[in-house]
């Protein structure tokens, strides 16, 4: 159901009523006008923000903790039942990724029960991004800068008002107790939001063909078709295999199990994030590789992202958060790596004239 | 599996046999009883030191305990190796897509190995005799380094337990005093001159280091097997065991889930299929 603002209520009175009870993760704007997301034990007016695009950090950590403890030898596991929790400000990137996540860990050959509670006890606040940031390019992989999905809550800010829509049951019982700040939204103020979103993704949609990516460009086949290309060998010659582009990365999985000893010496599990850049990455005992060189570890990525998910998924696993163009410290800009693809796949193509 | 999640369940190592030098077969008792189809894997751990994934060389048949061949060649089978029978190794799984044996009645089977893949093929084996009648007929080549390295020697020599009903044939790659067997890769016993078989219909199943299967599929195929016929062990760094990590995704599949059993006819086309 869409709703707004009540008179003389707040936005920060509904926000608060919602995060009663629950641990609260919110974006605080730091010097340079970025944000992060901080936790806290309530929606605090004034320190905390929706945000008008996307935190620095992804999202991912709060389901798929960058170091998670797994358990020790042959004990039971005891772990701490989670607190419910709830983000506000989450952008239609991070939300969208988290499909990537259900896949691996909830709809795979066993349900990660861990990642099930973070998600169960998880409330979502989705809020449609007001501005962008120079890497963003969502359109260029069929996202756009709102949400669609996903949410428990979506909020949309215009100048017309404030637009409160519910996106599950949960979504909805939430609203229910914030019903007093409430009323029913009405039809001015949705055709404002719907004119504001198609404003927002022509600029994203701008900012993303000047760099060569027009939504609808089928990436898919680009990567596949440029898997001979020169492109990743001359990418990688840069690269210097940080891993950056993985960590910071709101789709990237995979994961490390490393044992060692406890501080009580102890044998443990721990489930650490891991880097398909790595040499080791894909190292087997012997030392054998199917990816011994770096441009084939930095395809490997792209193969994965653009060719692997959609097959199995039928979507890609990068929604266009310019993440990993932020934390290469080679200036590896994802979208010139995929305008290259798209350029070289297309020029191969044609030579070969059998395609 | 039913155990939690990335735990293993603790076993006993009840009887370590020598195999070769740097081969050793360990029979491990899990606590949790733990049947397996031939070609799956497990996931073996040294206790605070590491994991890493090996396919049972012992029969599918016996559930209470299991036995798995460890070549020592690198940091945890290095572990495996220095442990002695009583202590406890961690043991997580079965994992993935076992030989499709029902497919293999009827029909003749082509069994290829190289060193310590016969470890994997011992488990097919074991499971296939039985059944001898269930076959028109079952076939072993087999090729090691050395004569020493000949990993299962007395049962290989003897036919596998089987006498003259079995037709295996060995070879090794380097010539040793009181050999008196075939000398060459094990390509050169897969020609017709060593190998007289029916691969329009015929089933091959290899494990070996990949350069082995490479130029084994390749000879396979000039042969006539097609390529949905020929099943290879595709083992890499299958890590979590359940299609998580990420780690031995090969294409649009991941070993660990998808395989490690595949046919030819699957994985063929991709990129450094044989790691080279």
């Amino acid at each position: 159901m869409s709703w707004t603002l009540a008179d003389r209520y707040s936005l920060d009175d509904v926000l608060a009523v919602l995060g009663q009870g629950r641990e609260v993760y919110a974006l605080e704007t730091q010097d340079d006008g970025r944000y992060k997301l901080s936790r806290d034990t309530a929606w605090q007016a004034g320190r905390h923000t929706l945000g008008a695009f996307r935190q620095t950090e992804p999202l991912k950590a709060l389901f798929f903790p960058p170091r998670e403890f797994i358990g020790r030898w042959k004990e039971e596991a005891t772990r701490q039942p989670m607190p419910e929790r709830i983000v506000y400000g989450v952008k239609n990137c991070d939300l969208s990724s988290l499909a990537i996540f259900d896949h691996v860990f909830l709809d795979g050959v066993v349900r990660d029960p861990y990642y099930a509670e973070a998600r169960e006890k998880t409330v979502l606040v989705s809020t449609d991004c007001s501005g962008q940031l120079d890497v963003c390019f969502c359109p260029a992989v069929g996202e756009q800068p709102y949400a669609r999905q996903g949410f428990d809550i979506n909020i949309a800010e215009t100048p017309e008002g404030v637009l409160i829509e519910s996106g599950s049951g949960r979504g909805e019982e939430l609203l229910r107790s914030a019903e007093q700040y409430l009323q029913p939204a009405g039809d001015d103020l949705l055709a404002a939001i719907e004119k504001q979103r198609a404003r927002r993704y022509r600029e994203l949609t701008e900012q993303s063909e000047a760099h060569g990516l027009a939504p609808g460009t089928d990436l898919r086949a680009a990567v596949e078709g440029a898997f001979g290309s020169e492109l990743w060998g001359e990418f990688a010659r840069d690269c210097v295999e940080c891993g950056a582009c993985n960590y910071i990365c709101c789709t990237c999985h995979c994961f490390l199990l490393a044992d060692g000893m406890d501080e009580q010496g102890v044998p443990a599990r721990t489930k650490l994030w891991d880097a398909c850049l790595y040499s080791g990455f894909a190292r087997t005992a012997g030392g054998g590789t199917p990816r011994p060189f770096r441009a084939e570890r930095l395809r490997n990525r792209f193969d994965k992202k653009f060719s692997y998910f959609p097959q199995v998924l039928g979507r890609y696993a990068c929604d266009g958060c310019g993440r990993c163009t932020e934390a290469c410290i080679a200036d590896i800009d994802i979208r010139r790596v995929l305008k290259r693809a798209v350029d070289e796949s297309s020029t191969l193509h044609a030579g070969s004239g059998s395609n | 599996m039913n155990q939690a999640l990335y735990m293993p369940v603790a076993a006993v190592i009840e009887e370590i046999k020598d195999e070769t030098p740097d081969i050793k077969t360990v029979q491990i008792h899990p606590e949790v009883e733990m049947p397996f189809k031939a070609g799956q894997f497990v996931e073996l751990s040294v206790p605070g030191i590491g994991e890493a994934p090996f396919t049972p060389s012992s029969s599918p048949k016996i559930s209470d305990h299991m036995e798995i061949t460890i070549m020592r060649t690198g940091r945890v089978t290095d572990h495996l190796h220095k442990m002695e029978v009583g202590q406890e190794l961690g043991v997580r799984g079965p994992m993935g897509r076992a030989y499709p044996i029902e497919d293999f009645h009827g029909r003749e089977i082509l069994i290829v190995g190289g060193g310590c893949g016969v470890g994997p093929l011992r488990s097919l084996l074991l499971a296939l005799i039985d059944d001898l009648d269930l076959y028109s007929r079952i076939i072993v080549r087999y090729g090691a380094k050395t004569p020493d390295s000949i990993v299962f020697k007395d049962a290989q020599m003897h036919g596998w337990g089987r006498g003259d009903a079995m037709d295996v044939m060995l070879t090794v790659d380097d010539d040793a005093p009181g050999w008196d067997g075939h000398v060459g890769m094990i390509t050169s016993i897969l020609t017709e001159d060593y190998l007289d078989v029916h691969p329009d219909d015929g089933i091959a199943v290899m494990c070996g280091p990949p350069v082995m299967m490479k130029f084994g599929t390749d000879l396979l195929l000039e042969r006539g097997y097609k390529p949905e016929n020929i099943y290879l062990s595709m083992e890499r760094n299958m890590s979590c065991g359940i299609g998580q990590c990420g780690h031995c995704r090969l294409g649009k599949y991941y070993i660990c889930k998808d395989g490690p059993v595949f046919s030819y006819d699957e994985i063929r086309g991709n990129p450094r299929l044989w790691d080279d």
